[in-house]
C-alpha cells in the first residue's frame, strides 16, 4: 500500500518535526506530505490550525520551514515531498519563485487548495517548468461537469477529498465515494485518497481504490496531545511510528 | 457570469457596466476572484446561480421593498447638519442616517436580502461571522423574522467589546460561538464561517457581511447595499443639494461600496473613504490596506486583494479602536477603485474617531458608531477644502450605543466605574433594580 502521510514543517518545533518524518518513514510513509503553517488555513480543521498557530508562533517563516523540508529530503532522498500550503504563502513571493524555492528543498510537488485549477495564479505553468507536480484537490461537493474537467486536465496525480467538509472527521467508504474516487481517476490522474483516515481497518478499505492513501491529522493529532515536554514528545514519535504501521498495514 | 447590475429598488437607477462598477467574472480590474478550495466552490457557484435569477424576479423585489420599508425603516434621512457645517466653515454637511434603520446599523440591507435569498433557496439554517456584531446582529435579527436557525462566529477579543451585541443577538434567538483559533478577531470568525459552510451548505447559507470573500460575495453586497447611495443620490436631487463629496468608513467596505456605487460614474463627485489609522503608521498598529505602509497584494479568504500581510504571506495583527474597522483585508472592488484613483483613502487615528464621536454627539444630537465616526472625522478634516454652496455627505453606517462600554471609560472613566462596580455588587447580591434604587437614594 502506499502511504501519504503528512506532518507539518516546525511543529511542534524544527527537531521533533523532523523525527516526526523520521518516524512515518519508518512506519511505512512512501511519500511525505509537509505542511508550511499558515495563518488562515480554511481548509483545515481545528488540529491543522491549533498546530499550525504554535508552529508561526515559534517564529517559522516560509525560508524557516523549507530549511527542515531540505533536511528531511536529505535524511530519505527516496521518499517524495509534496508540499502542501494555501495560496497566499505561494502568491506573495512570485508563484515562480516560491515554486523555484520548494525546488531547491527537494520537493516533487505542490498541494494548494485555495488555487483552483482552472485559475492558479500559473502554479501548475510553473511547477512543469521546475520539473513539480501541482496537485490539485477534488472535492465530492463538485459538480460532475466542474470534476470532469479536473479530472481531463492532465494531472499526474488528484488528491480526493473524500469528505464533504475539512480535515480531522471519521470517513466512510460507502459507493458513493467509490463512484467519486473512480470519476477523479477517469483522465488517468492517479488518485491520493484520504481527510479523516483513523485506522488501518479504514486505509485497507480505501487502499484497494486509490493509488495512495493519506493520513494527516490523525497523526497531528498525536503530537497534539503530546507536545508540552520531551517525553511527551519521544512518546508521541513512537506512537506515530505505530499508527504509521497500521495504517500501511505492516 | 456575475453581472449584478440591478439594484433591488424599484426607485434605483440600473447600474453602469465599467469593471469598477460591478466584477467581470468576479474581477475587478485584477482583484476579487474565487480563490478556494474545492470544497467550498459548490455553495459559491449555486449561490451565484440563485442571486443571478432572484435579483430579476419581480416578486423576490417586491417582497425585498416592503421589508426594506416596514421592517428597516428605509429611507433613512440624509440630515443637514447646520452647526458643524458653521464650525468646519466649509462645505454643507449632511449625514446619512443609516445609524437609524432597525438594528443600528447599515448591516441590516444586507442581511435580510441574503436572508430571503437564503430563504427562496430552500436553506433553514444561517451563518455568519461578525466583528463588531452590528452585521451579527443584522443577520440574527433578519433570522428571527423570517424563522430561520442562525449561528454566529464571533472572536474572542471581539466578543469581550462588543458584549452589548452579543447579548442583544442572544435575544434574538441566536447562538453566538466565540472563535478562539488565531488571532480571535474577525478574519477568524470568516475563517470558522467557512468551515461550517463547507461541512453544512446543504441546508445552510453563510450570509458574508462584507463586500470582499470569493465572487460571487462582493457582487452581492454592494447590490443589497446600493440603496443608500441611490437614496441619497434621489433625496439630493428632490432638494437641489449639489454634492462636491461623499464619505464612508472602510472596513471591509459594504458602507462605503453602497454610498459610493451610484457615483462612480459621475467624476464630479469626490469618493473618500477612511481607513482605521489605529494608535499610528507602524506594522500592527492600524488597519489601513489603501494608506498603510505593511500593506501588499495578496490572496487570503478566496479573493485578491490589498491585505496586511508579510513578505511570506502570513496576515499581521490590526489594530483599531472600532472592531468593525479592524481587518487585514479590503474588498476587492474598492482595493480596484483605491488603486485607479476614483476612491480617494485617507487613515483616521483612534483619538481622532473618538474626537469626531464627541463633536457630533455635541453639536448634531447625534451619536455616531466609532466605525463611522471615522468618516465623521475625515469629513471634520476635508470640509473646508470644498466651496460652501456644495454639499460633503458623511454616510452614517451605524449608530455609537453599541460603543457605550469603550466610549464611556474615555470620555466619563470615574462615573463608568462606579457604575460598573455598583452594577456588578448588585447582581452579585442578586438585588432587584428597584430595591437597589431605593437603597441609592437612602
Amino acid at each position: 500500500m502506499n502511504l501519504m502521510s503528512h506532518l507539518i514543517a516546525g511543529f511542534p518545533d524544527a527537531e521533533t518535526s523532523i523525527a516526526i518524518a523520521d518516524a512515518l518513514v519508518k512506519g511505512g510513509a512512501n511519500i511525505l506530505e509537509i505542511q508550511l503553517a499558515f495563518s488562515d488555513p480554511s481548509a483545515d480543521g481545528p488540529a491543522i490550525q491549533t498546530a499550525s498557530t504554535i508552529a508561526l508562533d515559534k517564529g517559522y517563516s516560509t525560508k524557516q520551514g523549507l530549511e527542515i523540508v531540505r533536511k528531511i529530503h536529505e535524511r530519505h532522498p527516496e521518499t517524495p515531498i509534496y508540499i502542501m500550503t494555501y495560496g497566499s504563502l505561494a502568491f506573495t513571493p512570485g508563484i515562480e519563485n516560491f515554486v523555484k524555492m520548494c525546488k531547491d528543498a527537494g520537493v516533487s510537488a505542490c498541494i494548494i487548495p485555495d488555487l483552483p485549477f482552472d485559475g492558479d495564479e500559473g502554479l501548475t505553468e510553473a511547477c512543469k517548468k521546475h520539473g513539480l507536480e501541482n496537485i490539485p484537490v477534488a472535492a465530492p461537493s463538485m459538480t460532475k461537469k466542474r470534476l470532469e474537467m479536473m479530472a481531463s486536465k492532465g494531472f499526474k496525480y488528484i488528491y480526493a477529498a473524500l469528505r464533504a467538509g475539512t480535515t480531522g472527521s471519521e470517513t466512510t467508504i460507502d459507493q458513493a465515494t467509490l463512484d467519486f474516487i473512480d470519476t477523479v481517476g477517469k483522465g488517468g490522474a492517479k488518485v491520493l485518497g484520504g481527510f479523516g483516515i483513523r485506522n488501518g481497518e479504514q486505509s485497507k478499505v480505501l487502499s484497494k481504490h486509490v493509488y495512495a492513501v493519506v493520513a494527516g491529522s490523525v497523526f497531528v493529532n498525536i503530537v497534539l496531545n503530546n507536545a508540552d515536554t520531551a517525553e511527551g514528545r519521544a512518546k508521541a514519535i513512537a506512537e506515530i511510528e505505530a499508527k504509521a504501521k497500521e495504517i500501511a498495514g505492516k | 457570469m456575475t453581472h449584478a447590475t440591478i439594484t433591488p429598488t424599484p426607485q434605483s437607477a440600473v447600474g453602469a457596466t465599467s469593471h469598477l462598477t460591478t466584477s467581470d467574472n468576479g474581477f475587478f480590474d485584477k482583484f476579487g476572484g474565487k480563490y478556494v478550495a474545492e470544497i467550498i466552490r459548490r455553495p459559491l457557484d449555486d449561490l451565484e446561480a440563485a442571486f443571478n435569477k432572484y435579483i430579476h424576479d419581480p416578486e423576490f423585489l417586491e417582497e425585498l421593498r416592503i421589508i426594506q420599508r416596514d421592517y428597516i425603516g428605509r429611507e433613512t434621512p440624509l440630515y443637514f447638519a447646520p452647526t458643524a457645517t458653521e464650525l468646519l466653515g466649509g462645505a454643507q454637511i449632511y449625514i446619512k442616517l443609516e445609524g437609524l434603520a432597525n438594528t443600528g446599523a447599515h448591516k441590516i440591507n444586507n442581511a435580510i436580502g441574503q436572508c430571503l435569498l437564503a430563504k427562496k433557496m430552500g436553506k433553514t439554517r444561517i451563518i455568519a461571522e461578525t466583528g463588531a456584531g452590528q452585521h451579527g446582529l443584522a443577520t440574527a435579527a433578519a433570522c428571527a423574522k423570517l424563522g430561520l436557525e442562525c449561528v454566529v462566529y464571533m472572536g474572542e477579543v471581539d466578543v469581550r467589546r462588543q458584549q452589548p451585541n452579543v447579548a442583544t443577538m442572544e435575544m434574538y434567538g441566536a447562538k453566538v460561538v466565540p472563535v478562539t483559533s488565531g488571532a480571535r478577531t474577525l478574519k477568524d470568525a470568516v475563517n470558522e464561517a467557512m468551515r461550517d459552510w463547507a461541512t453544512n451548505f446543504k441546508n445552510t447559507h453563510y450570509v458574508l457581511g462584507s463586500a470582499l470573500g470569493p465572487a460571487p460575495f462582493p457582487d452581492i453586497v454592494r447590490t443589497f447595499q446600493s440603496i443608500i447611495g441611490e437614496e441619497v443620490k434621489r433625496q439630493a436631487a428632490e432638494r437641489n443639494i449639489d454634492i462636491a463629496a461623499v464619505v464612508a468608513c472602510v472596513g471591509g467596505g459594504s458602507n462605503s461600496i453602497g454610498v459610493f456605487t451610484p457615483f462612480i460614474e459621475d467624476k464630479n463627485v469626490r469618493l473618500i473613504g477612511a481607513e482605521a489609522g489605529g494608535i499610528g503608521p507602524n506594522k500592527g498598529e492600524n488597519a489601513a490596506r489603501m494608506t498603510g505602509n505593511a500593506s501588499r497584494e495578496g490572496i487570503l479568504q478566496g479573493y485578491k486583494s490589498r491585505f496586511l500581510i508579510d513578505e511570506d504571506g502570513q496576515s499581521l495583527p490590526t489594530r483599531s479602536i472600532s472592531a468593525g474597522l479592524d481587518y487585514m483585508g479590503i474588498g476587492p472592488q474598492l482595493a480596484a477603485l483605491g488603486e485607479s484613483g476614483r476612491v480617494e483613502f485617507t487613515a483616521i487615528l483612534d483619538k481622532e474617531a473618538l474626537e469626531a464621536v464627541k463633536f457630533f454627539a455635541r453639536n448634531e444630537g447625534i451619536l455616531f458608531a466609532l466605525e463611522s465616526a471615522h468618516a465623521g472625522a475625515a469629513a471634520m478634516k476635508i470640509a473646508k477644502e470644498l466651496p460652501k454652496d456644495k454639499a460633503l455627505v458623511i454616510n452614517m453606517s451605524g449608530r455609537g450605543d453599541k460603543d457605550i462600554f469603550i466610549t464611556s471609560p474615555v470620555f466619563r472613566p470615574e462615573k463608568w466605574k462606579e457604575f460598573l462596580k455598583a452594577e456588578l455588587k448588585r447582581l452579585e447580591n442578586n438585588e432587584d433594580i428597584h430595591d437597589a434604587e431605593i437603597m441609592t437614594r437612602k
